[in-house]
């Protein structure tokens, strides 16, 4: 119990000394943690809001779609409604392929079921606001509504005549919008449609008045839901074109999210990369005072195993802290993220147990890996020489410096700087890198070409699917290039402090305040010139192991522009950092080596 | 004495330290002049303001008021990159913890100056290869600083402090570190300097090393309390000086 008084107290006292890095570490933690345990619930979320729904609507178990409407297929679907395996249906049912107009002239395709009034057993869309169908009025899917901007009251066009919109209503029988139209007349491929629901005498007479496209639907309900695949095996040779079982639409609600989960796992592994090169250099620029704290602990009779426990109990609490608020976040956002059309009802449940699980796994790896290495060190360290610990002595690279007296003093500095502590020139570099990579996912995505909703590909109707994955994938970009800009305030402020003491002997050798500043920026530079370099072809290569079909290559004005934007960026980031550190008086830095 | 043969001016010099009732005076109202080829030495006891001159003297500490001239130019005023500049082309520092770069072998340490000066490499290089040689440290030009001795050290620091030919080297209690033996090669070389006419400002609280200087000026409470000349330096041995030789 003393033993844990202790630790408590000292990973206290040591926090509340380094507060920023703490927040660092807290923050690169919550954001890995957020979005990978977003990721891994998309997932289930789409299930869950696919279950609520078709509980509340008394979803169908299987839906019957056939090409046309002729009495063969109404013959088929008669006979369908007889077999043993169903114990109730809705239907045969109308579905009319015509197009919709809003007042502020936002058209798109629909397809118009004409269901009766009062909706019967098997599929009961559930009205979220007004009321059900009545003669002369159409209730519209949600997740369309939402897109168009309708409401209860608003008048739409369908087919070149006018309909009051009289209620709001979703249902689990077909697929969220705009995938509403499941297929095309004559069983042929369908567009990009909304739902919109009719009394079978309006949606006839909208058909027949039109001649437009008909077909029927049939909604099936099974006395063994999950059997759903043997009953579409023995009814496959019948007249009907189609079958939708509830399982393929749940799956087709994932379509959505297709994207979304790549950018949100594939991110959650590029912050946890960043995190890890963050704390790692965090935990390298505190090396020396952890050897000084190990060896102290050392000497006052703690054991090996106390002393491990008090180095990694500061980062270990820490990226708990950060996991368990990574995983609130997750919790709170997820819904957003998880349903982006409205064609869903119910309460997305939070990340659950294998999610929480893998997020602590990441979090207490992020710990485990960027501090074992410095508390291993202090931990073997002698006691007498870890209370006297100074910083590792950089080794000898005499072509490197024979090279760096050839350049400006500028890069002079900068190429030595950099050498001294090269591993952490690879975390610079890595860290680079990893932004690029992210950049040019975002630009990808960018260039890809954008298929709207509209009618006739009328860009007033976006493609959802598109925001979407491009809102998480900025989000994810703006995340890592935040982690990445803190690191490189990090590595830069790390180097100026391990190097100042030969930065002030090179201020008293006529080195001026200016090339110092330079030569600080120019050491995060240098690495950050391969790694903007190489962070190119890795995110084209990552973006073609995850993205969907051929994505279009962005043009290569814009991935050069936005390694060069890198670079100038980490310039700009490292001034201010490079200039404070070369600013400090040059008497005090010596004396303070001296004592 | 000739105003315009002092390499080293000040006047009315003051350095203060904190604010309020903490304040204090390391270097109090100083004049000095230091001419061409001299030699001088300022001693006195820890804390009583030595290093704060030197440090003001090559510009790494701006004072508080006074002024400060060196080869002609006021530098107190200058701007950092001025005195930068100034201490490249002027200045050369000795420091009693030598201040080597640690990962930089003995040649590359002396050849930072030059490189930091503008000079070429091949320059620099035989530049430092000669003042190596002159500190009898040519056999040990590739040695790391841990590889070293304190004297030799030292040594590489005084071939630092040399390489861009200064108006005036300035040495911080350059032998506090150092055994009677290797105080002995720092003041040997000293002595070869002063002799070619090289200007110093050493400060130190060792006695027999002040002895070897032209002048000697004791320093207390950061005042100058006496600036006395020393004859007998140049006719007795260093040896006999550190008490080596009868």
């Amino acid at each position: 119990m003393g033993s844990i008084v202790l630790i408590v107290r000292l990973v206290l006292a040591d926090v509340r000394r380094h507060k920023v890095q703490a927040a660092m570490l807290l923050l690169a933690v919550t954001v890995a943690t957020a979005t990978m345990a977003l990721g891994l619930s998309l997932r289930g979320v789409s299930d869950a809001l696919y279950e609520q729904t078709r509980a509340a609507t008394a979803g169908p178990d299987v839906v019957a779609l056939s090409g046309d409407a002729g009495p063969a297929v109404t013959s088929a679907l008669a006979s369908l409604a007889d077999a043993p395996e169903v114990v109730a249906h809705h239907g045969p049912y109308r579905v009319v392929y015509a197009d919709l107009t809003t007042r502020d002239s936002t058209s798109s395709p629909v397809v118009v079921h004409g269901f009766a009034e009062t909706p019967g057993a098997v599929n009961r869309p559930l009205v979220t606001s007004g009321h059900w169908v009545r003669s002369g009025g159409t209730v519209l899917e949600r997740g369309f509504a939402t897109a168009l901007g309708v409401g209860v009251g608003d008048h739409v066009t369908i087919a070149g005549r006018s309909y009051p919109v009289v209620g709001i209503a979703v249902t689990a029988a077909t697929s969220i919008y705009p995938w509403a139209a499941q297929i095309g007349p004559g069983g042929g491929p369908s567009d990009y449609s909304g739902l919109a629901w009719m009394t079978r005498s309006d949606a006839r007479t909208l058909a027949s008045s039109h001649d437009l496209p008909v077909t029927l639907a049939m909604d099936l309900k099974l006395r063994d839901p999950a059997a759903t695949e043997a009953f579409l095996d023995a009814h496959r040779a019948s007249a009907v074109t189609n079958f939708r079982s509830w399982q393929f639409t749940a799956e087709q609600d994932m379509v959505i999210l297709k994207s979304s989960q790549p950018i949100l796992v594939v991110g959650s592994w590029l912050l946890s990369f960043l995190a890890i090169t963050g704390v790692a250099a965090l935990a390298a620029g505190r090396a020396v005072e952890q050897t000084r704290r190990a060896g102290l602990l050392k000497a006052v009779g703690a054991a090996p195993g106390l002393i491990a426990t008090v180095l990694l109990s500061e980062y270990l609490a820490l990226a708990l802290a950060g996991d368990t608020l990574g995983l609130v976040i997750a919790r709170l956002t997820v819904p957003a993220i998880a349903s982006p059309t409205a064609s869903r009802i119910g309460d997305a449940a939070g990340p659950g147990g294998a999610t929480v699980a893998t997020a602590t796994v990441l979090a207490v790896a992020v710990a485990v890996l960027s501090t074992l290495r410095p508390t291993l060190r202090a931990m073997r360290t002698a006691t007498v020489t870890a209370l006297t610990a100074t910083a590792r002595r950089p080794r000898h690279r005499p072509w490197l410096t024979a090279l760096s007296a050839l350049l400006p003093t500028p890069l002079l500095l900068g190429l030595r700087l950099t050498a001294r502590r090269p591993g952490r020139a690879v975390l610079q570099a890595c860290s680079t890198a990893t932004t690029v990579i992210a950049i040019v996912a975002l630009l990808t995505l960018y260039a890809q070409p954008e298929r709207s909703y509209g009618l006739n590909g009328s860009s007033v109707l976006p493609n959802l699917r598109d925001v979407h994955d491009r809102r998480l994938m900025l989000a994810v970009t703006i995340l890592l290039i935040a982690l990445a800009v803190v690191n490189t305030i990090t590595l830069t402020w790390t180097t100026a402090i391990e190097a100042r003491a030969n930065m002030a002997i090179a201020r008293t050798l006529g080195a001026t305040p200016g090339q110092i500043s330079a030569g600080l920026s120019i050491a995060q530079l240098l690495p950050s010139l391969p790694g903007s370099v190489i962070g190119i072809p890795l995110g084209v290569g990552l973006l073609s192991l995850f993205a969907a079909g051929n994505p279009a290559d962005p043009p290569s004005s814009w991935l050069l522009g936005a390694a060069l934007a890198t670079l100038v960026a980490t310039a700009a980031l490292t001034a201010l950092p490079a200039r404070l550190a070369a600013r400090r008086p040059v008497a005090q830095t010596l004396s303070a080596e001296t004592a | 004495m000739n105003v315009s043969s002092a390499v080293v001016r000040v006047h009315g010099l003051v350095k203060q330290h904190g604010r309020g009732q903490g304040r204090v005076r390391a270097v109090d109202d100083v004049d000095l002049e230091v001419p061409e080829g001299q030699m001088l030495a300022v001693m006195g006891p820890s804390g009583c303001g030595k290093s704060t001159l030197l440090h003001l003297l090559g510009g790494l500490e701006r004072p508080s008021d006074g002024e400060v001239w060196l080869a002609g130019q006021r530098i107190d005023t200058l701007s950092e990159r001025a005195l930068a500049r100034m201490r490249r082309r002027s200045v050369g520092f000795v420091f009693q913890a030598f201040h080597l770069v640690e990962e930089l072998s003995a040649a590359e340490n002396v050849e930072l100056p030059a490189l930091l000066a503008g000079r070429s490499r091949r320059q620099a290089r035989r530049r430092a290869s000669q003042l190596l040689e002159r500190v009898g440290l040519a056999d040990r030009a590739r040695h790391l600083p841990s590889q070293l001795s304190g004297g030799q050290r030292q040594r590489v620091a005084v071939a630092r402090a040399l390489v861009n030919d200064p108006l005036v080297v300035l040495a911080d209690e350059p032998t506090g570190n150092l055994d009677t033996a290797a105080t002995l090669d720092v003041l040997r070389i000293f002595e070869e300097l002063r002799s070619a006419g090289q200007t110093f400002v050493i400060v130190t609280h060792d006695e027999r090393v002040a002895a070897t200087a032209d002048r000697l000026v004791s320093m207390r409470d950061g005042m100058f309390v006496d600036d006395t000349r020393l004859a007998g330096s140049h006719t007795r041995g260093l040896g006999w000086l550190i008490g080596l030789e009868d």
